[in-house]
């Protein structure tokens, strides 16, 4: 059996599925002052209805990190910076121990200037005095060459209970966001593993002994083990339970779209031949773009409890939310009330909101169901032109190849899945805006909590070599070796799979991945009129996926 | 937190899988370092700076600017399309006020490539500038542009397409064509009798530093840009002035590009040539993107940069600020200094043409006609080591009537006479463009 659990911003969703299907489910409320609490209440009321020894799996999706960060809750981070010509770095500082390191590595990872150990010595002894613990080491090109990360790791020893480096956390390139992320990471890290504490040893109490796995903002999982480590990597998982919800209940096989319809906001999420779009460099937090990788998603302010107003004749619908509808004790009408009026899907008391809709009508000289109308072909508009703009923004992506140029593939949708309180009353409209088959799965209410229980192990990994310096690099996973000048990108590839599966085998044991290369380029290196050497880039990646072994129990209500 | 000042479109188009030949400087690797530096400084993450893929330039894009022969399919390939195409993205994007200024980061390049096609010289098929040049008057009306060549060779092609045309004013800095590729490029070429002094030329002698290429800006191309008062300026970045730079002999550095364009302030600018692709290109082009969207570029530094290296020598110095004087003056003179003729009659060209990538030779005869109200009728006969006799006709953009109809007559003697293995109409005027 599996057990997911998804934390969310009001309700903490928990389930169990087996093979034939759900098997328990449940919502507890959510105690921010106390996520653990929250956790440990799902588990428990799961654990009344089935048996510990059963459980071989759990999938926790959590807010804890993105609540650390956004309410500003979080550790003081020793910023180690060492950028190099450039940007000036003074352009990235995040808190306030951020440090600037002189040394410098070209895009090749060639050092063009050591790294400053005299002024490193002074930074760690400024941090140290302000009783810092928890340090971030980062420099420009490191994914290139660690040597300047791995200088400032040793001349941490002995004042650092955690150190991140940026490369271990992504071998994109990209200074700031390494920056922000690797300084995310520490600033979490010592609060998630309390966390990570609490549940291991809340389990162990239990008797559960499930291999425990936390959901990342990618749709797929990493190991409780791993995330204790890479707590950054947690943030904004809430979005996956939902999407990789839709795709357990519902056999996606085309292009679709994905429509999360909650009180406040509307997430949309883009499926390409059925499976989750992915941010191609990070997913932002807290106004900073990270390396945190995550599904293409985007929130838009319309939902169930957006306000209704009228302005100058025009009918308009959020993004403010004051309340909830006056179908559920509400003052104010709000979407929900509109569907009611219309009789689209009854919900909570529908003569309170056609009394609200009328008097709303009234003081602007409509009638209840034309102003009804009006607002939900509002709500759908927008909703439409978000998706559209969306759509585009996708097609539109920059590419770097004149084969992508004139053969790349256009997203182009051909059905709509709805979740969310509103989805069964906007199905209708929807399906007339977009000229679209439109699906409402049954199970959608505990949508999440299948999604993040059924949820796979990924990850993505970036292979460099370098055949004329002789080099090769996967910086995620730490491998640093030569290769022979003979290298090639067959090779390459090869050896990205290995290294991916070799290392979910020790961290994610039992699982079966697939991995597979995702980008493969070789380059000729010319010095002169002569070819120097190949540079080969790989990426890999295990995608996101449901546990193959449950799909079928809870397909089909969809 | 950073900000762009100026709102700016990258299009950035590395073709990573097109080249003229493997070991060719012109080939897959040559952005790859630039594009490592421009995603590790986190440019297109900018506020202010967004990346736009490139639109692709179609036929008549192609048709609208030059005579290729024997036709435009033969001349180019996809490559070369999406490259224009990049230059097309960045007016529109310009144009239809998306963005302040844009800069397409494109290859392959265009300044080498003239009026008349017969294939690819100095790395060069079509003009990518010209062809997005039209393509902005075609669709935005008939604007006042005036191109900077900043490359260090010298903008050849560039040159021949808007000889003729005074709503165009080209600058070219570039290295002494006594001393490089493709050595033309001196101050007495100045533009046809319909276009005199509306092509400068600035010969820079080798071992230019910061200090020459910025005393020009400030002395020469900013005083002629206030006198033109055009309406878009666009800069034709080659990045091979720089110090590094393999195929030359100059000095300027990542620094000095960076600051040429904030004083200079052009609305677009399109990559040319540059082949010092890891020790330039990533600084120049970050410097070059950074000045554009107005974000402090004071760090950006080559890592073997040395200010005593590079720097320039009083002689070149002295010989600048001589060259700088003269080339104003021939400027404000410039028709004491050029040949016109009479109006109604024509004014010849004889031209011997060497496309130094494809190993092509071609002789042309060019003959426009002299004229006080338009850029004047142009026909040019040409015969290359590819093609037999062709015959390209043009009437200009804003063409009088007896321009225009003089182009018909003259297409229609030709044909007639059946001479030319093909012949091409560009009338700017009927948007015709048509072979024969
Ligand atoms: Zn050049
Ligand atoms: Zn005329």
């Amino acid at each position: 059996m599996l057990l997911g659990i998804d934390v969310g911003g009001t309700h903490t969703d928990v389930v169990v599925v087996d093979a034939r299907g759900v098997r328990a489910a449940a919502k507890v409320v959510t105690n921010h002052e106390n996520l653990f609490e929250s956790v440990n209440g799902g588990i428990a009321a799961m654990l009344r209805e089935v048996d510990a020894a059963g459980i071989e799996r759990i999938n926790l999706s959590t807010t804890l990190s993105t609540n650390a960060i956004v309410e500003n809750t979080i550790e003081k981070v020793g910023m180690l910076v060492s950028a190099g010509p450039g940007i000036e770095p003074a352009s990235f500082t995040i808190g306030d121990q951020y440090h600037r390191i002189e040394g410098a590595l070209d895009h090749r990872g060639a050092e063009i200037l050591p790294l400053d150990e005299k002024r490193l010595e002074k930074a760690i002894a400024a941090c140290r005095k302000a009783g810092i613990k928890a340090y971030a080491a980062v420099s420009k090109f490191s994914t290139r060459n660690p040597a300047h990360e791995n200088s400032m790791r040793e001349a941490l020893a002995g004042s650092a209970d955690f150190i991140t480096q940026g490369h271990a956390i992504s071998g994109n390139l990209n200074f700031p966001r390494r920056i922000a992320t690797a300084y995310y990471n520490s600033s979490v890290w010592r609060i998630y593993n309390r966390f990570a504490d609490a549940v291991e040893k809340a389990l162990g109490e239990y008797g559960v002994r499930a291999s425990v796995n936390v959901l990342k903002a990618d749709g797929g999982t990493m190991p409780l083990a791993v995330s204790r480590l890479l707590p950054v990597e947690t943030i904004l998982s809430g979005p996956s339970a939902s999407v990789m919800g839709i795709l357990a209940l519902c056999d996606i096989g085309v292009d679709s779209v994905v429509l999360d319809i909650g009180g406040t906001t509307t997430d949309i999420a883009v499926f390409a031949s059925g499976g989750p779009l992915i941010e191609p460099d990070g997913i932002a937090l807290n106004g900073r773009n990270t390396l945190v990788r995550a599904l293409r998603t985007r929130s838009i302010g319309i939902g169930g409890d957006s306000l209704l107003r009228v302005e100058g004749g025009e009918v308009r619908v959020g993004p403010e939310r004051l309340g909830p509808a006056v179908a559920d004790g509400g003052v104010l009408a709000t979407l929900v009330d509109a569907f009611n009026r219309l009789g689209a899907d009854a919900h909570g008391n529908t003569e309170a909101s056609a009394r609200a809709m009328e008097d709303l009508a009234k003081k602007n000289g409509m009638n209840g169901e034309e102003l009804a109308r009006r607002a939900v072909e509002r709500a759908t508009a927008f909703i439409k032109s978000s998706v559209d703009e969306m759509i585009a923004e996708i097609n539109e992506r920059p590419v770097y190849t004149i084969h992508e140029m004139l053969e790349g593939r256009r997203i182009a949708p051909e059905r709509i899945y709805v979740v969310g309180g509103p989805a069964e009353a906007f199905r209708k409209e929807l399906a007339r805006a977009f000229s679209l088959e439109v699906t409402v799965p049954r199970d959608y209410a505990v949508a999440n909590a299948i999604g993040a229980a059924l949820a796979r192990t990924t990850m993505s990994i970036e292979l460099l070599a370098d055949t004329e310096m002789g080099m090769l690099m996967i910086p995620e996973l730490g491998v640093s070796r030569e290769v022979p000048a003979s290298y090639t990108l067959e090779e390459a590839g090869e050896d990205a799979r290995r290294y991916l599966i070799g290392h979910l085998g020790k961290t994610a044991p039992g699982e079966r991945v697939q991995a597979e290369v995702v980008h493969a380029a070789s380059f000729n290196m010319v010095r002169g009129y002569h070819t120097a050497g190949r540079n080969i880039r790989v990426r890999c990646q295990v995608k996101p996926g449901i546990l193959e072994k449950y799909e079928k129990g809870v397909r089909g209500t969809c | 937190m950073l900000k762009a000042k100026n709102r700016l479109g990258l299009i950035f188009f590395p073709a990573f899988d097109w080249a003229i030949s493997p070991t060719h400087p012109e080939r897959q690797e040559r952005l790859l370092y630039t594009q490592d530096q421009l995603i590790e400084e986190g440019v297109f993450d900018i506020p202010g700076i967004k990346e736009y893929k490139p639109d692709l330039a179609t036929i008549e894009d192609v048709e609208r600017t030059h005579f290729c022969f024997p036709d435009v399919r033969s001349i180019l390939t996809e490559s070369h399309l999406v490259s224009a195409g990049g230059a097309i993205k960045a007016a529109r994007l310009v144009m239809e006020k998306r963005e302040d200024r844009a800069f397409a980061l494109v290859r392959p390049p265009g300044h080498h490539a003239m009026k008349v096609v017969h294939g690819s010289r100095g790395f060069c098929n079509i003009n990518i500038e010209a062809v997005m040049i039209e393509h902005i008057r075609e669709h935005y009306g008939r604007k006042r542009i005036a191109i900077v060549d900043t490359d260090c060779h010298h903008g050849d092609g560039t040159q021949d397409l808007y000889w003729h045309d005074p709503d165009t004013l080209f600058i070219s800095m570039h290295q002494d064509g006594r001393t490089l590729y493709p050595g033309s490029g001196f101050i007495d070429e100045q533009g046809g009798p319909n276009a005199i002094g509306k092509t400068v030329n600035i010969p820079l002698p080798p071992e230019t530093s910061d200090e020459g290429f910025l005393y020009v800006l400030e002395k020469v191309v900013l005083p002629i840009l206030d006198d033109f008062k055009p309406d878009l300026i666009i800069n034709s970045a080659g990045q091979d002035n720089h110090y590094s730079d393999p195929i030359t002999n100059m000095r300027f550095s990542a620094q000095g590009y960076a600051r040429l364009n904030e004083i200079l302030k052009p609305d677009i600018a399109v990559l040319e040539g540059g082949y010092s692709i890891q020790g330039a290109l990533p600084y120049v082009n970050l410097g070059i993107a950074l000045a554009m969207a107005g974000v402090d570029y004071s760090y950006v530094r080559e890592p073997d940069f040395e200010r005593e290296s590079v720097r320039q020598e009083p002689e070149v110095t002295q010989y600048i600020k001589k060259l700088s004087k003269e080339i104003l003056e021939r400027y404000y003179r410039a028709g004491d200094f050029v040949m016109r003729g009479m109006p109604g009659n024509y004014m010849v060209r004889k031209k011997s043409i060497y496309y130094d990538t494809d190993g092509i030779r071609e002789n042309q005869v060019e003959s426009v006609m002299v004229c006080d109200d338009c850029a004047g009728v142009l026909k040019i006969e040409t015969i290359s080591s590819v093609n037999p006799l062709c015959l390209g006709v043009e009437v200009p953009l804003g063409s009088c009537d007896r321009c225009r109809s003089e182009g018909y007559r003259i297409l229609e003697e030709a044909r007639e006479k059946g001479k030319h293995s093909h012949i091409q109409l560009i009338d700017r005027m009927g948007r015709e463009y048509l072979r024969f």
